[in-house]
């Protein structure tokens, strides 16, 4: 009898197995469950998959704050030409638009197209004090001409002067090298102009190969062996032409590894400073 | 004792249907079962050191007299002396290859500048920390941050090159 019931107890469970599990699985695909799968995704940084959860709840069920967290799904997971998109289509009556307005802004900004954030911030629409603080900031990021510094600095409050003062001071005098001076210091000393570019090593390896070929060929050329005495010099002459070419393409590189520590460290500012936008908290 | 006897025969049927639909499950279940293998994903590793430390172009393709002086100057050099040499330049591209992508994007007098400076940097023996590596670890320096034309893309020591 046991056994028997054993049995009936395993078959039936087989049996409907699906159907449970089918009943489970509309229960998940539910409306208010996609939400609550989305939320949770968000607040564990699974922003990609927030964003497609999101979406797809907004499909069945329109909703402001989430489609302000699309945008911010994808702005953190640097896809900010579609965070840009997202926060454009937020509509005027949304309680999120100014906040909307600001994160497209800012998603412009992180596109690197510093031209087109100026325009799109040159419209006649009034701006806020910290989208003008970016529009300044944007300045630093490429070679167009600077506003005088007073105008610069007057929307940053007296804690960010300091820093701003310096990012300042430091584009319109970066302390970069000047390739025809490194070229020359390498003409009247072989390996000076390495130096002169931070490249100690490379310096005092020009020095001694272009010094050691010269004194092959004085040797050499001394003890009769001209051909030795021309190879030695003709090799000598390449290291040294070599080296003063090679000075100007290295304060070359210095300057543009100023560059791109100089970009880094704003970049880092900024992402510390979230671009000027005060941060909604949706997980706390 | 009919009774029992019907009853023990019920019981030796259950216990026979009850093995053969256990051992039935058994038997087709093992033979169509997921191994280890392919559950996780079994990866083919090879553990052989990879024989394929330039991937030399051998060919005599140019375009212009100077690059086909120098190509026949860096084959003559990679099949007498490099490749029996073996793999000893620390940089990507070698300097022999350096030296050949230079002509193509400049000309033979930068190019020879370019190559005797490169020369020089490979002489130094503080490398570093002053390059970037490339996936294979080698020094990642290319000829276009040397043909001086601007902008440079500065790529950072920390960054890791992609081979390809």
């Amino acid at each position: 009898m046991n056994k028997i019931l054993i049995c009936a107890f395993t078959f039936t469970s087989i049996l409907f197995a699906q159907e449970n599990s089918k009943s489970l699985l509309n229960d998940l695909h539910s409306v208010k469950n996609i939400k609550a799968f989305a939320d949770y995704l968000f607040c564990s940084n699974d922003y990609l998959r927030a964003a497609e959860e999101y979406e797809r709840y907004i499909s069945f069920e329109k909703n402001d704050t989430a489609e302000f967290k699309v945008g911010l799904s994808y702005s953190r997971i640097g896809n900010y030409k579609l965070a840009e998109e997202k926060f454009n289509s937020i509509s005027d009556n949304s309680i999120f638009n100014s906040s909307a307005e600001l994160e497209y802004y800012k998603s412009i900004f992180q596109q690197e197209d510093y031209r087109s954030f100026r325009i799109i911030y040159s419209d006649e629409k009034p701006k806020a004090n910290d989208l003008r603080k970016l529009y300044n900031l944007s300045f630093l990021f490429t070679e167009d001409k600077f506003p005088p510094k007073e105008e610069f600095i007057s929307p940053f409050d007296s804690l960010e002067r300091p820093d701003v003062n310096d990012f300042y001071d430091f584009r319109i005098e970066p302390p970069y090298k000047n390739p025809l001076a490194a070229a020359l210091i390498s003409t009247l000393l072989p390996g000076g102009g390495k130096i002169y570019t931070g490249e100690y090593g490379d310096g005092i390896v020009a020095f001694i190969a272009t010094g050691l070929f010269a004194f092959l060929s004085y040797d050499n050329f001394k003890a009769n062996h001209d051909f030795r005495g021309w190879l030695f010099a003709g090799l000598g002459t390449f290291f040294y032409a070599g080296n003063i070419y090679g000075s100007y393409a290295s304060a070359q590189i210095y300057n543009a590894r100023i560059n791109f520590e100089f970009n880094a460290r704003l970049n880092l500012y900024l992402s510390e400073k979230n671009y000027f936008i005060s941060e909604i908290k949706f997980c706390e | 004792m009919s009774k029992s006897s019907s009853a023990s025969s019920r019981v030796r049927v259950m216990k026979f249907l009850f093995i053969t639909i256990f051992v039935g499950i058994f038997l087709l279940d093992s033979p169509f079962s997921q191994t280890d293998w392919e559950s996780w994903n079994k990866a083919e590793n090879n553990y052989q050191l990879p024989n394929n430390f330039r991937h030399r172009d051998y060919s005599f393709d140019s375009d212009n007299p100077a690059k086909f002086f120098v190509k026949s100057l860096t084959n003559t050099y990679w099949f007498f002396i490099s490749d029996v040499d073996g793999d000893n330049c620390p940089f990507s591209p070698s300097c022999s290859s350096f030296f050949v992508q230079s002509v193509e994007e400049t000309n033979i007098a930068k190019a020879t500048l370019m190559f005797f400076d490169r020369f020089t940097r490979d002489l130094n023996i503080f490398k570093k920390g002053h390059y970037p590596r490339t996936e294979d670890g080698y020094f990642y320096d290319p000829p276009v941050l040397y043909s001086l034309n601007l902008p440079i893309k500065y790529l950072p020591p920390s960054e890791i090159i992609n081979n390809e």
